[in-house]
């Protein structure tokens, strides 16, 4: 009955004329920029929030959400007519959506892609809803030392269990934090690494590194390698996109599966959407009866991915609104939202602002069936969107990443910051460095921290307060297995890993 | 292909740079205080020491094994780069309109190649647009164009 009196209270909250016009605007915007290649959701998430600044915090959120899960709609677009995935999760999508699209039925591919992603956020929306508050009502008893435990874990799990070296992972969480040092102390208002700069008293913007690190270096390894599309307009019309009754009957299965796996694989730490994704594709192929229509345009590929990765994005809130922990880089951005709108994120978060959790979530759903009714009809308008020649984008593209960063404060200092994050973004890039353990490091960073020296200082300085406390060393030595699993399967096996998704 | 993964050893070389440094400050400049009660400089100097630990694995493991030739480019940072400072530069003393002029233009060298007519328009458009969402339709503070002298 409570859950019912919450759920009336949160569409009450979604359905507000305000918020529902936001999350509109947001679901557009995010699709918008999904759609166009080189773009992933925390360049869109980043590039967008300035446009959130003057808004209501519960506003402001919802809107955030409409972008990053119509990025997630955008990228499935991108990936299926350009085989140039808009994000990663939407990889797997190429495999058999290209062929699709090549075999002129991209309109029934885009048309079931957008019945996917639909599927699976509401099963993730469903489980979102069922299971937070209990997390959260558990997570009171939690002290400084099980939330270091915590954030240690989701640090560890999340740059090593992603692709490629776990030690670049490691070494990228590492400078994350290190970035989120700057500025004030707030145990002992010390100047940290601020080098005499006044405006680096408050630390360096998140804004401004995500924009550096995800938009701009993006845009500079893209630069000269993206080519206009290739896109017979004709297999997009309206009229194309039904599916035969046939894709309808062999599509129910795959995305039923594709959300479980993909509920579950999101509310861990460290895999999220990509690896939910890939796995559902694995799976698709064993069960299927004819693996070898599977890379040809088999829509059980595209079915089951694209539930998958939805669902994982949904369930990733669990964590990050039950404790306040996010699991991945975007999520991570998400709470650094709500903390520059001034709320403090945690299991407390659920009690004390029941309007902007509820509401959230209700305007989850209410964002998905906007998604719905706005990609079926403009789909025709997004595959125009990829038609534009990729030289008059980005400098488009830059010139709002400019202006965005120089309105977050009105600083100068933050567009040279996203000129500085650029060029380490881009040096990490050619270096192979992952990108997102350092936006979850520079995140997680400071109130790691905090609790590390709450914890221990009311262990007196004994690093056991961590292994005497059952809850926190049960997930220590969670993370100390994941570091070893880590270690024991970094050479050969991720060598060849990392090869083969390169080749991607 | 090369004997060793010049591109970890140079990831590495980094990570030790910058794990150092940050250790360094944090010993020199900041207080350590003790376990019991930790100072502002006892968790950066841990972080960079970490950091370096990690520069050296990258480093002793890029000995072990083939690399290949990363692909860099040079003109497309710098042009990207440069527009971003152009912009940083110009916005407070000139405007917004010079600001976006000169990224977009100095950006678009990024393609190595001059196409005047869809860089005037592409211009055009973003005058228009830029000040019509930021300035008018999120109301902030921009002056337009304006001559500090």
């Amino acid at each position: 009955m409570e859950l019912l009196n919450n759920l009336g209270l949160g569409l009450g909250v979604a359905l507000s004329l305000t918020n529902l016009s936001y999350c509109f605007l947001g679901a557009l915007l995010g699709t918008l920029v999904g759609v166009i290649p080189g773009l992933g959701v925390l360049a869109a998430i980043s590039m967008l929030f300035p446009l959130t600044f003057n808004l209501e915090p519960t506003t402001a959120l919802i809107m955030l959400a409409g972008i990053w899960y119509g990025t997630t709609y955008g990228g499935s677009t991108a990936s299926i007519l350009l085989n140039l995935p808009g994000t990663p999760a939407n990889a797997v999508t190429c495999l058999d959506g290209y062929p699709m699209a090549r075999q002129g039925r991209g309109g029934v591919a885009l048309f079931m892609t957008t019945v996917a992603s639909f599927f699976g956020a509401s099963f993730g929306i469903i489980l979102l809803t069922l299971f937070t508050p209990i997390i959260a009502e558990y997570a009171l008893s939690f002290g400084s030392a099980e939330y270091f435990a915590l954030m240690l874990m989701g640090l560890i799990a999340s740059s090593t269990v992603s692709n490629g070296s776990a030690v670049k992972g490691l070494s990228m969480v590492v400078l994350g934090i290190i970035i989120g040092l700057v500025g004030m102390d707030t145990q002992t208002a010390a100047m940290r690494y601020t080098f005499g700069i006044l405006g680096l008293l408050e630390g360096v913007s998140l804004i401004a590194l995500a924009m550096g690190v995800f938009g701009v270096a993006e845009i500079i390894m893209s630069i000269r390698r993206v080519n206009k599309a290739d896109i017979d307009p004709e297999s997009v019309k309206l009229k194309a996109i039904k599916p035969t009754a046939d894709e309808v009957r062999r599509s129910w299965l795959p995305m039923l599966r594709g959300s479980s796996l993909g509920s579950f694989f999101g509310t861990l730490p460290g895999t999220g959407p990509s690896i939910a994704a890939f796995l559902s594709y694995a799976v698709e192929k064993r069960v299927s009866s004819s693996p070898e229509r599977f890379g040809k345009g088999a829509i059980e590929g595209i079915m089951g991915p694209e539930a998958a990765n939805n669902a994982a994005d949904q369930t990733a809130f669990i964590p990050t609104l039950s404790l306040g922990v996010p699991g991945s880089a975007t999520m991570a951005l998400m709470l650094g939202a709500l903390m520059i709108h001034g709320i403090a994120p945690g299991p407390t978060l659920i009690t004390d602002q029941p309007e902007l959790f509820w509401g959230l979530i209700m305007s989850f759903w209410v964002g998905n069936i906007i998604l719905l009714l706005l990609n079926i009809p403009l789909i025709g308008v997004w595959v125009r969107l990829l038609m534009i020649p990729y030289n008059i984008l980005y400098p488009a593209v830059l010139m709002f990443i400019c202006i965005g960063a120089y309105a977050s404060g009105m600083m100068v200092l933050n567009v040279w910051m996203v000129a500085i994050f650029g060029a380490l973004g881009f040096v990490m890039r050619v270096l192979n460095f992952p990108g997102a353990p350092l936006l979850l490091g520079f995140v997680l960073g400071p109130m790691m921290e905090e609790h590390f020296r709450r914890a221990m200082v009311l262990s007196r300085g004994d690093f056991m307060t961590f292994f005497d406390r059952p809850i926190s060393s049960v997930i220590m030595i969670l993370t100390g297995l994941i570091l070893l699993w880590s270690v024991w399967s970094s050479e050969g096996f991720r060598q060849r890993r990392s090869q083969r998704s390169e080749s991607v | 292909m090369y004997k060793h993964n010049y591109t970890d050893m140079a990831g590495g070389a980094l990570m030790i740079a910058i794990g150092a440094t940050v250790s360094l400050i944090a010993i020199s400049e900041y207080s350590l205080g003790s376990l019991k009660r930790m100072g502002p400089g006892m968790f950066p100097a841990g972080l960079g020491a970490i950091l370096t630990f990690l520069g050296l694995i990258l480093v002793i493991q890029s000995f072990g094994k083939a690399g290949e030739r990363p692909d860099i480019r040079f003109w497309s940072p710098l042009f990207v780069l440069g527009g971003i400072a152009a912009f940083a530069l110009i916005i407070v003393p000139f405007g917004l309109i010079p600001a976006i002029l000169a990224i977009t233009i100095i950006s678009s060298f990024a393609e190595l190649k001059v196409r005047p007519v869809s860089l005037a328009i592409l211009c055009l458009a973003l005058c228009i647009l830029a000040p019509g969402v930021f300035r008018f339709g999120l109301g902030l503070q921009l002056p337009l164009i304006q001559w500090p002298f």
